[in-house]
């Protein structure tokens, strides 16, 4: 052991020897370990379960319901509005909270990663994250409802990609959001509840202007624009069941084009995205985190 | 002497309640104690000096850096904290090697670095075990491996030794002792004298976030001994006890303990004192029952030479 002790500090540190990037991807993964080793991916697996069980039970008992009606209430409604803020809120909630709380954020702070690109990457990782696990998810929930049913598979293959990338970016909204949120309140899962229940439920929901300050808003455009809601009728003629689900006026081409285009709502949910993590990242070093001694010195 | 850790005039505030007054202090390089009872502010000093806090008032250097907000500086230094906290999933060798990925070291090296610190801390054997199995002694060798995988300049090791088992201990403490005499700059926080003292010679001493004394820990021990000891003496006949110490010149008070249990005895020469208590019983029949003195912890001392 002697031996061992007299080779430390043997070599001298060197700037030219530090990798910024291999120290940010090695905390990426740390992170992504992290939330592998944690208890939120169990619950967030079977809250996203929900639908594709709820598919299957609603095909057992109501063979009549045509699929894309499922498809539309499942993965364009319950989904976006219930799962998705609450999968980012666990997640992003916890970027900086989880560390300080474990007290385990000492072995961040003392690398060579200016704190903005502590949070940054930790931030990208809980994107990450949220975002398989709803890729992975909303595929099983297609299955559900789309297995042995009379389609074109291709067509299901291209819905379910334009879906699933739309619920992506709205994931990573949801998380610069709650992750600016974390930064500024202890009280992050309440708070977060409430944003989720009164911005993204009520305020969305309703037909005037305050839905423009909604992330679900924009993922609804979205879908809108790139994607079709419209089933047939028992009784004849088709019935867009988004426009009135989401209370969307597209009845003349001027009502249409009171809602922002497709690129404007994707580059909006970006920006939105990067002015959170940017501000995120200017709280981070501006802020110190406290790690509280055994001793309270 | 050039300063390695520079302290300009620094205040911490927590709110109303002050974590570190109005220091100024240079720790020159080499192994320095910073000695201090419980709540004397040594961990605020560290987290201030590893740039994890932000000083409400002066500036903080670290190897001629300011150290706030200073990423970069932390290639050069490393921390043990006092916090017992770990990814706890991790194996111990996982652990180090993610430090040193973390500190920037690619990947060939930071395996051969990892390598190397973990024998150097006496954890090969049980490098391959999760975290949360380990014991105490395991932890804080594993904690200081990681302080120590990228090879800094300055290492801030706070309460490095609490709660080790004597071997852990006497290896922690050789361990210490041989960065310093590689070089390395190395600022020990303990509450404890005699660790420290086995440690350097060099020592600084905090009490309630002010300087209390710095320099060689001889000049500090001769301001200690100033101070006068109190050792409690119990025995049943307290009274009779209390008028034969009083005739002893070295003692500078006796008082009799509630419920006539016992004596507090004040002296200035401890160790005569302690010699001569068995004649007592020898010669004269006085029976003592126990002895045990008062001022073990370094509080009552760094009341007393913060009364100076």
């Amino acid at each position: 052991m002697v031996d061992a002790i007299a080779t430390v500090g043997a070599k001298v540190q060197t700037a030219s020897r530090v990798s910024w990037v291999s120290a940010s991807w090695t905390l990426f993964t740390l992170t992504l370990r992290q939330h592998l080793h944690g208890q939120r991916w169990l619950v967030v697996g079977l809250l996203f379960l929900l639908p594709a069980g709820i598919a299957l039970l609603v095909r057992a008992t109501a063979p009549n319901v045509p699929p894309l009606a499922l498809e539309f209430l499942l993965v364009m409604m319950f989904v976006p509005q219930a799962l998705l803020p609450l999968a980012a809120l666990l997640y992003a909630s916890g970027i900086i909270q989880d560390e300080q709380e474990e007290q385990t954020i000492t072995y961040l702070l003392l690398r060579p990663i200016p704190k903005w690109a502590i949070y940054g990457v930790k931030l990208l990782a809980a994107m990450t994250t949220t975002a398989v696990l709803v890729v992975a998810f909303v595929a099983l929930t297609y299955l559900a409802i789309y297995a042995n049913a009379d389609v074109s598979y291709g067509e299901v293959a291209i819905r379910y990609c334009q879906a699933a990338s739309i619920q992506a970016l709205a994931v990573a909204t949801y998380c610069s959001v709650f992750g600016l949120m974390s930064l500024l309140t202890k009280r992050i899962l309440v708070i977060g509840i409430l944003y989720t229940a009164i911005v993204e439920g009520l305020f969305a929901n309703l037909p005037f202007g305050i839905r423009l300050l909604t992330v679900i808003y924009y993922t609804r455009l979205i879908a809108y624009r790139s994607m079709s809601f419209e089933v047939t009728r028992r009784r004849g003629g088709t019935e867009d069941l988004a426009a009135v689900a989401w209370q969307l006026d597209w009845t003349s081409a001027a009502k249409q084009a009171e809602h922002p285009q497709l690129s404007t709502s994707i580059f909006l949910l970006v920006v939105a995205s990067m002015v959170c993590a940017v501000l995120g990242g200017w709280l981070c070093m501006q802020r110190e985190f406290h790690v509280k001694t055994p001793e309270n010195n | 002497m050039t300063a390695v850790v520079s302290f300009q005039g620094v205040s911490k505030w927590y709110g109303n309640v002050i974590g570190i007054n109005k220091l100024t202090l240079a720790v020159p390089a080499g192994v320095t104690g910073l000695l201090g009872p419980n709540g004397a502010g040594k961990s605020t000093l560290l987290q201030l000096a590893t740039g994890q806090l932000r000083p409400s008032q002066g500036l903080v250097k670290v190897l001629g850096e300011a150290v706030w907000n200073n990423a970069a500086l932390n290639c050069r230094i490393g921390l043990c904290p006092e916090q017992d906290a770990f990814y706890e999933w991790m194996t111990g060798w996982d652990f180090v090697l993610t430090c040193a990925r973390l500190s920037g070291l690619p990947r060939k090296e930071a395996r051969e670095a990892t390598a190397r610190t973990v024998a150097a801390v006496g954890m090969i054997q049980h490098k391959d075990r999760a975290i949360r199995g380990y014991s105490k002694g395991m932890r804080q060798r594993i904690k200081l491996a990681q302080a120590l995988v990228h090879e800094p300049d300055v290492l801030f090791l706070d309460e490095p030794l609490t709660g080790t088992d004597p071997v852990a201990r006497r290896d922690l403490m050789d361990i210490i002792q041989r960065l310093g005499s590689e070089g390395k700059s190395v600022l020990v926080s303990s509450h404890v004298l005699h660790e420290v003292q086995s440690l350097t010679p060099n020592i600084v001493l905090l009490s309630r976030g002010r300087l209390v004394a710095e320099g060689n820990v001889r000049q500090i021990r001769e301001l200690i001994d100033e101070h006068p000891h109190q050792i409690v003496l119990h025995a049943e006949e307290c009274r009779k006890l209390a008028a034969r110490l009083l005739t002893w010149d070295d003692v500078e008070g006796v008082r009799v303990l509630e419920g006539e249990q016992g004596l507090m005895v004040e002296t200035r020469k401890p160790d005569a004192f302690y010699g001569r208590l068995p004649a007592l019983y020898l010669e004269e029949g006085l029976t003592i029952s126990a002895v045990y003195s008062d001022d073990d912890n370094l509080e009552a001392v760094f009341k007393y030479l913060v009364r100076k």
